[in-house]
């Protein structure tokens, strides 16, 4: 008896864990799969079509026009959350007056919801009323088409992403900077180094994992990208904003094409893993 | 240990009651239960049908608004996935019905005891010809509609001397020219002649080309025998139109949702709308002066401006554990009575085809002129094609409307003819 609780009890504990797995992971990426051989609208019963989903990713136009469009988000979006982030935990970094109000301002945009921040955002960029372009015509500028100019929308929204996740790349900087031994910064004092020289030859080395750890994260949150151009944009204009991530939710819950949607899930999902395996042989050292 | 097991026993066990009383609908047996609406006005009039209903007749109906979520047509599909859907559900948009009448959810109103007879005395032979499915079934009840026409502000046509409402595309155009104008001095437009949704979301399309075309072609349909039925010269004008609305700033460029209302804020003179605003602007600007009239047609064009409808229907779900008595509840629901109550308390237009003759509608309209233009266009209200992939047509009218209307990359003939393409293919697509 003893021994048969000690056997059934580990299995209870971690129980919860393992319905969790079975419910809400394993059980929908195997379900994915099996749609991805089927039409299905979700109430009438599903019907094999065998590869004809795949087949048609190939000649989708607009899914190609939205991985490309995440694309061009990912390579403004990266870099300009990289660079902010480096310099603003560098500050931070400094014993600098109210620092811990910094730290926690800085950090309040992640926490506070993205759709929130998107509406709000949505009237900040307005172009008639929006309060840049009211600072822009102040000053004797033109107004920027920020959400209504095909070449301005995804750059707009990459702004407002990094200005929405930064805090989060601030914090990990600040775990990363502060883990880089001050006698090295020390020798460099000696050597004469000036503030560049220790900044890329010793702090840039120091927090390499820390760099390859925020693009993996922000490859893998910039592909998601979806909140922003489905409240700021629709995917507008000109289908300029539409990312992957959108389309495939416009295929599931505007058109109820739940096979065709989970094959472009599944064939998306592949793409980030390639994306990943690449980054990880080119900035991982 | 054995307190520890029961402890994590209770609590499973709990977490199982729990979830199975949330899949449970709120009824008991034999009971019916009923759907509305989220909106204040359709919860008090449901619930208001449903006690007297219940005062003197059984089963019994329990009431519910449409449990909150993303939207309403979210949650009823989910629902009906689920199958927890109510017995009746009052607010289906006409578009989704062949949808869920194609999945065998829906039970054939038209089979039901004194179904036709009620619905042929209730409504014109071309709305009940609207509303049958491709299998010759009626699947909805057309229930209500909200004819979508021009709201404009009449101290502005004061200020530019309009007599009689533009009528035509160029009088429309003329008043547009006439009344833009930048206000602040800062070289951009801020005061426009009108808005509508620029926005690429199938949806809006209810909203501004859809309208026009109606007005346009006198109601012609947007599908025929499963092909593309609008690429005609009625719809190249009304591109043409809407191109040139944009094109010279009549109307911005800008979404709704980033500004604060044009029209109650006097931004623009014209707002194309259902009655649903009559009441906002009297509770949030009560000093406005507005008022409404037809949706501009072609030059050419002679005989009624024709609009879109806005139809939203009731239907019963074949779960309903007693069809039939639903029925004979929704009788009871679509009473003269009752739909003029419905129609005082929300101002929605009940689809009926004595909305101008009778008394009880024709002296409540004497008394709230601004809604009377709006029940005169009821008579010349169309719904949508019935077709369960409206959305897609749809989204695939929107990208040529995008490209062609809002940002000029298209000439109006050819985004047209790319649109009605576009929708073939789909059809020979979905057929194969």
């Amino acid at each position: 008896m003893n021994i048969r609780h000690k056997t059934i009890l580990p299995w209870l504990l971690v129980s919860p864990y393992i319905i969790h797995l079975l419910v809400f992971v394993a059980f929908p990426i195997l379900f994915s799969l099996v749609l991805t051989f089927n039409k299905w609208n979700i109430i009438s019963p599903m019907e094999y079509i065998g590869l004809s989903n795949y087949s048609r990713i190939l000649h989708d136009r607009q899914f190609w026009k939205a991985v490309g469009n995440t694309l061009i988000f990912l390579s403004i979006h990266i870099p300009l959350q990289i660079i902010v982030a480096i310099s603003l935990a560098e500050i931070l970094n400094q014993k600098i007056k109210l620092r811990p109000f910094f730290r926690g301002a800085f950090f309040l945009p992640v926490i506070v919801s993205g759709v929130v921040v998107s509406i709000l955002w949505q009237q900040l960029l307005g172009f008639d009323t929006g309060i840049f372009n009211r600072m822009l015509t102040s000053i004797g500028l033109g107004r920027i088409g920020w959400l209504i100019d095909p070449n301005w929308a995804m750059p707009s929204i990459a702004i407002m992403a990094t200005w929405k996740n930064v805090g989060l790349y601030i914090v990990l900087f600040l775990v990363g900077l502060q883990t880089v031994p001050k006698a090295y910064y020390e020798a460099a004092d000696i050597e004469g180094a000036t503030k560049w020289q220790k900044f890329w030859h010793i702090t840039l080395p120091m927090i390499n994992p820390t760099i390859f750890m925020v693009v993996i994260l922000s490859t893998i949150g910039g592909f998601s990208l979806f909140i922003e151009p489905y409240v700021m944009t629709g995917g507008g204009p000109l289908n300029s904003t539409l990312s992957a991530v959108l389309y495939i939710y416009k295929q599931a819950f505007f058109y109820y094409h739940m096979g065709y949607s989970a094959t472009l899930g599944i064939f998306f999902a592949m793409i980030i893993l390639f994306v990943i395996i690449i980054q990880k042989k080119f900035i991982e050292k | 240990m054995c307190i520890k097991l029961i402890l994590l026993s209770l609590f499973l066990s709990g977490i199982c009651v729990f979830a199975s009383s949330c899949s449970k609908n709120q009824k008991n047996d034999g009971e019916l239960l009923f759907w509305s609406s989220n909106n204040l006005p359709e919860i008090e009039f449901a619930q208001d049908m449903i006690e007297t209903w219940n005062a003197s007749n059984s089963p019994h109906i329990n009431f519910q608004p449409v449990p909150e979520g993303q939207s309403s047509e979210e949650m009823i599909l989910a629902a009906v996935v689920a199958k927890t859907t109510p017995d009746i559900y009052a607010n289906m948009r006409q578009g989704d019905v062949e949808f869920y009448a194609e999945s065998h959810v829906l039970i054939p109103l038209d089979t039901l005891d004194g179904f036709l007879e009620f619905m042929y005395a209730r409504c014109d032979s071309s709305v009940m010809d609207e509303i049958r499915s491709a299998d010759g079934h009626t699947y909805q009840v057309p229930w209500k509609i909200n004819p979508i026409i021009v709201l404009y502000n009449q101290d502005y046509y004061d200020e530019l001397g309009v007599v009689d409402y533009p009528r035509t595309y160029s009088a429309y155009l003329s008043l547009a020219e006439k009344f833009k104008k930048d206000m602040d001095g800062d070289g951009y437009v801020d005061r426009w002649f009108g808005n509508t949704e620029s926005n690429v979301l199938w949806y809006q399309r209810f909203f501004n080309f859809i309208p026009l075309y109606y007005a346009a072609s006198g109601g012609s349909p947007l599908i025929e025998n499963n092909k593309a039925a609008f690429n005609n010269e009625a719809a190249v004008k009304v591109f043409t139109f809407l191109q040139t609305l944009y094109k010279n700033q009549y109307f911005p460029i800008e979404r709704l949702a980033a500004r604060r209302d044009p029209f109650l804020y006097g931004d623009i003179a014209t707002k194309w709308t259902g009655p649903w605003d009559v009441p906002f602007i009297q509770k949030f600007k009560p000093d406005l002066n507005f008022n409404a009239h037809p949706m501009p047609v072609p030059d050419d064009y002679i005989g009624v401006s024709h609009t879109y409808a806005d139809p939203k229907s009731i239907v019963i779900f074949k779960y309903s554990s007693n069809p039939q008595k639903a029925w004979d509840f929704l009788q009871q629901f679509l009473s003269i009575e009752n739909d003029f109550k419905f129609f005082s308390l929300s101002k929605q237009f009940p689809r009926r085809k004595d909305l101008l003759t009778d008394s009880i509608f024709v002296n409540y309209l004497k008394r709230n002129p601004q809604l009377a233009p709006f029940a005169k266009q009821a008579k010349y209200t169309h719904g949508i094609s019935d077709t369960p992939y409206m959305k897609e047509i749809l989204a695939l009218i929107s990208q040529e409307y995008e490209a062609c209307v809002v940002y000029g990359k298209k000439e109006p003939r050819q985004a047209i003819q790319d649109a009605a393409q576009a929708v073939d293919l789909l059809y020979l697509n979905l057929s194969q």
